[in-house]
C-alpha cells in the first residue's frame, strides 16, 4: 500500500515534495490528467454537446439530465467514502437503492411516509452494518462481500414484492417532490447538491472524515495511531447505505413508481463518476466535490449517447471503458510520482 | 499458520503420540478444503432426507455441477495468484454470441475461444502492466464486454446456424456423461496436474504467496499472471461455447448467475482470495456442494430469488469464515475491546 498521507482536496494539485522540484520539473501528463483532467474534460464534453448534439441545450433536456443525475449523484457522493477508505466500491447499492424506493412507495401506501422512511433507514443501517462488519471486522474483500449482499438483498426484495411495480398516489407528497422544480433545477438536484456539500464537510472537516481518508492512505499507520479501524469501515459503509437510501427515495419520487429492477447499473455508474472525478480507487485520495463533477461528466456523456440514438449496449461499453481508462490514468500517475 | 508448536512440554511417554497428532494437524492445517467438505456433507445429508430424487436424477445434478464448476476452475488459477477475474461472466456471454454469429461451427468455436484468450491478455495487461487493481480492471471489463455482447447480438439471443450439432452435443456420449461433463472432467484433471505437477503451475502458488519473493527467486511474475488470466478467460469462453451448443442459441445476458455461483464455489473450496493457498480439488468440492444445493432447491420448488438469497448467504459466510478472516476478526475484536476500555 501507499505511505502517502497527504490527501488531495478539491483544487490543490498533488505536488511532490518541494525539495524535488528542481529535478521534477518535467511535465507529467498522466499525473496532470489524474488530478486536473476532469475539469477540462467536463467542460469540453458540455461544449461539444452544446455545439454538435441537437436538442442538448433545451430546458426539457437539461431538466432530464438533472433528474437522472440526481439519484446516481447522491449514491456516488456516499460511495465516495467507501472508495476513499480503500475498499474499492459497494456493489450492493443496486439492491439498496431499489429496496429504499420500493419501501418508500409500498410502505407509505399502506401507512404513512414517515413510517416508510423509518423502515428504509433501518434497512440502510442494516446494510451498512453487514457490509461494514464483514469488511471492517473480518477484513473480507469488499467486492466479494458486497457482491453477495447484492444477491441476498435483491433476492429478498424480489421475493417480497414478486417483481411487481408499485405506484404512489397521484396527489401525494412523493409525487409533489419529484415534480417540483425551480427553473431547470428539480428539487432532487438541489437535494443532491446539499448532500454533496454535507458529505464534503463530513469528509474534510470532521474527525470521522479524517479517519476515513487516513485509513485509505495507510491502514496500518491508522490502526497503530489508536484509531478503531473497524468502526471507520462500518462508518464508511453506513454513509454509503444512507446515501443509497436517499438516492432510492429520489429515484422513486422522479417517476412516482418503484420496482426491484429500477436501479440496474447504479453500481457502475456511481463508480465511474467517482473515479472519473479523480478519486483514487487505491484509497486515501479524492473528494466528494470531485464526485459531483464526475457525475456531471457521466450524466452528460450518457445523455449525448441517448440523444444520438446509441443503444443500451454501446452505453454499457462506454461506461466500462471509462472506468478502465480513468483508473489507468490514475495508476500511471501513481507510477509517475513513484508512490 | 498452524498451531503445531503449542505443546512442547509433554511427558516423554506422550511424545510419540503428540508427534503423530501434531503431524496430522499440520497436514490438516495445510488443507483449505475443510469448509467445502463440511458444506458438502451438510447438503448431502439434508438432500438425502428431504429430496432423495436429487441423487436418482444425477444427470441433472452433474450437469449443474459442471456448469458452475467449469468457470470456477478457471477462476481458481487467477485467485491462486491473489488476483480476481470478475469479467468471466461477460466473457462467457460475449464468446457465446461471437460463436453463434459465425456460419461455420468450427470457425465459430475457434473465434470464441480466441476471444477468451484475448480477453485474458487484456485483463492481465491492465492488471500487471498498467498496475490497476484486478477487481476494478475486470469490473470495468465486465461492463464493457456485457455491452459488447449486446451490440454484437443486436440485444437479442442469437440462434445457432447448425442446430443439429447443438442437439447432438446435449446427448450422453459415454454412459450417462454428456460432452459438457466430460469437458469439465478433462479441464479439472488438466488444471489439477498443471497446478500440482507442472513447474509453471506450481509457480502460481509462489506468485500468490509472496510476489516480491517470487520475483526475487527468478519466477517471471508478469508471464505467470498473463498465463493465469488467459486460463480463466479461455475456460470462461469454453463455458460460453458449451452453453451456446446446449441451448442452440447464444444469450447476451448469460452468465450473471454463474458469476456468483462460480466465485462461491472457488471461495468455499478454500481458495484464499489473497492468493497462495487453495486447490482445484477444493473448487470441485465447492462446485459440487453448490450444484447439489441448487438442484435440490429447484426440485423442491424454491423460487430463483430465494435460491439467490441462499447462494449469496453461503458466499458471504464462506468469505467471513475464511481462516484469515476469522483471525482478523479476533484481532479486530481485541482492538475494539481495548479502545472501549481505553480513554
Amino acid at each position: 500500500m501507499t505511505n502517502d498521507t497527504s490527501t488531495g482536496t478539491v483544487s490543490a494539485p498533488k505536488s511532490a515534495a518541494p525539495e524535488e522540484h528542481l529535478e521534477e520539473q518535467a511535465f507529467k501528463l498522466s499525473e496532470w490528467m489524474a488530478n486536473q483532467g476532469i475539469f477540462i474534460f467536463t467542460a469540453a464534453l458540455i461544449l461539444f454537446a452544446a455545439v454538435f448534439i441537437d436538442g442538448f441545450v433545451s430546458l426539457p433536456n437539461i431538466t432530464d439530465v438533472f433528474n437522472r443525475a440526481a439519484p446516481i449523484g447522491i449514491v456516488a457522493a456516499g460511495m465516495t467514502f467507501v472508495v476513499i477508505s480503500g475498499n474499492y466500491l459497494d456493489l450492493s447499492v443496486v439492491a439498496q437503492v431499489a429496496t429504499a424506493g420500493v419501501v418508500l412507495i409500498a410502505v407509505s401506501n399502506e401507512t404513512s411516509i414517515p413510517v416508510a422512511m423509518l423502515v428504509a433507514v433501518v434497512i440502510a443501517l442494516a446494510y451498512g452494518l453487514v457490509n461494514g462488519v464483514a469488511v471492517g471486522v473480518f477484513k473480507a474483500n469488499a467486492v466479494i462481500v458486497t457482491l453477495s449482499t447484492t444477491f441476498i438483498g435483491l433476492g429478498l426484495l424480489r421475493w417480497a414484492t414478486g417483481g411487481s411495480i408499485y405506484f404512489g398516489p397521484n396527489d401525494g407528497a412523493i409525487r409533489a417532490f419529484g415534480a417540483t422544480r425551480i427553473g431547470p433545477l428539480p428539487l432532487a438536484m438541489i437535494l443532491f447538491v446539499v448532500v454533496t456539500l454535507l458529505l464534503s464537510f463530513v469528509l474534510t472537516r470532521t474527525t470521522f472524515g479524517f479517519m476515513v481518508r487516513s485509513f485509505g492512505s495507510n491502514r496500518e499507520a491508522t490502526r497503530l495511531s489508536g484509531v478503531s479501524t473497524p468502526w471507520v469501515v462500518i462508518g464508511a459503509f453506513t454513509v454509503t447505505s444512507l446515501a443509497a437510501m436517499l438516492g432510492g427515495f429520489v429515484l422513486a419520487a422522479f417517476s412516482n413508481t418503484a420496482v426491484s429492477a429500477m436501479s440496474d447499473g447504479y453500481d457502475f455508474a456511481a463508480l465511474a463518476a467517482i473515479i472519473v472525478g479523480g478519486t483514487s480507487v487505491f484509497g486515501g485520495r479524492g473528494s466528494v466535490l470531485r464526485t459531483l463533477l464526475g457525475v456531471v461528466f457521466v450524466s452528460v456523456l450518457t445523455n449525448i449517447m441517448v440523444l444520438s440514438g446509441l443503444g443500451f449496449g454501446i452505453q454499457q461499453m462506454a461506461i466500462g471503458l471509462l472506468i478502465v481508462l480513468a483508473v489507468s490514468v490514475d495508476a500511471l500517475a501513481r507510477k509517475a510520482t513513484g508512490i | 499458520m498452524t498451531d503445531t508448536q503449542t505443546q512442547p512440554q509433554h511427558a516423554e511417554t506422550d511424545d510419540d503420540r503428540s508427534d503423530l497428532i501434531s503431524r496430522v494437524r499440520t497436514i490438516l492445517g495445510r488443507r483449505t478444503e475443510g469448509r467445502a467438505v463440511a458444506l458438502l456433507s451438510v447438503v448431502v445429508v439434508i438432500t438425502a432426507i428431504m429430496e432423495p430424487i436429487v441423487f436418482t436424477s444425477y444427470e441433472v445434478t452433474l450437469g449443474r455441477i459442471a456448469l458452475i464448476g467449469l468457470v470456477a476452475l478457471g477462476l481458481t488459477a487467477v485467485i491462486l495468484m491473489g488476483e480476481l477475474d470478475l469479467a468471466v461472466a461477460s466473457t462467457l456471454a460475449v464468446s457465446g454470441v461471437i460463436m453463434a454469429s459465425f456460419e461455420s461451427l468450427p470457425l465459430g468455436i475457434l473465434a470464441a475461444l480466441g476471444t477468451g484468450l484475448l480477453i485474458g491478455v487484456v485483463n492481465a495487461f491492465f492488471v500487471i502492466v498498467i498496475g490497476i487493481n484486478s477487481f476494478i480492471a475486470t469490473l470495468g471489463m465486465l461492463f464493457f464486454l456485457r455491452g459488447a455482447a449486446f451490440v454484437i447480438s443486436g440485444e437479442r439471443p442469437v440462434r445457432l446456424t447448425n442446430v443439429d450439432a447443438g442437439i447432438a452435443f446435449g446427448q450422453p456420449l459415454i454412459g450417462p456423461l454428456t460432452p459438457r461433463m466430460l469437458i469439465f472432467i478433462a479441464a479439472f484433471v488438466a488444471l489439477h496436474i498443471f497446478l500440482t505437477r507442472v513447474r509453471v503451475g506450481r509457480e502460481f502458488y509462489a506468485v500468490g504467496g509472496n510476489r516480491e519473493a517470487a520475483h526475487d527467486a527468478g519466477i517471471p511474475v508478469t508471464r505467470r499472471v498473463f498465463t493465469g488470466f488467459m486460463i480463466s478467460g479461455f475456460v470462461a469462453s469454453l463455458a460460453g461455447v458449451i452453453n451456446t451448443l446446449e441451448r442452440t442459441a447464444a444469450d447476451p445476458t448469460a452468465g450473471s448467475a454463474v458469476l456468483l455461483a462460480s466465485f462461491a464455489a472457488a471461495i468455499i473450496g478454500g481458495v484464499l482470495l489473497n492468493g497462495g493457498r487453495g486447490s482445484v480439488f477444493g473448487t470441485l468440492l465447492g462446485a459440487s456442494s453448490l450444484g447439489l444445493l441448487q438442484v435440490a432447491l429447484t426440485l423442491s420448488g424454491v423460487q430463483v430469488d430465494v435460491q439467490n438469497i441462499v447462494i449469496g448467504s453461503v458466499l458471504l459466510l464462506a468469505v467471513i469464515t475464511d481462516p484469515s478472516s476469522l483471525r482478523a476478526a479476533a484481532g479486530s475484536m481485541r482492538a475494539l475491546v481495548r479502545s472501549r476500555a481505553g480513554p
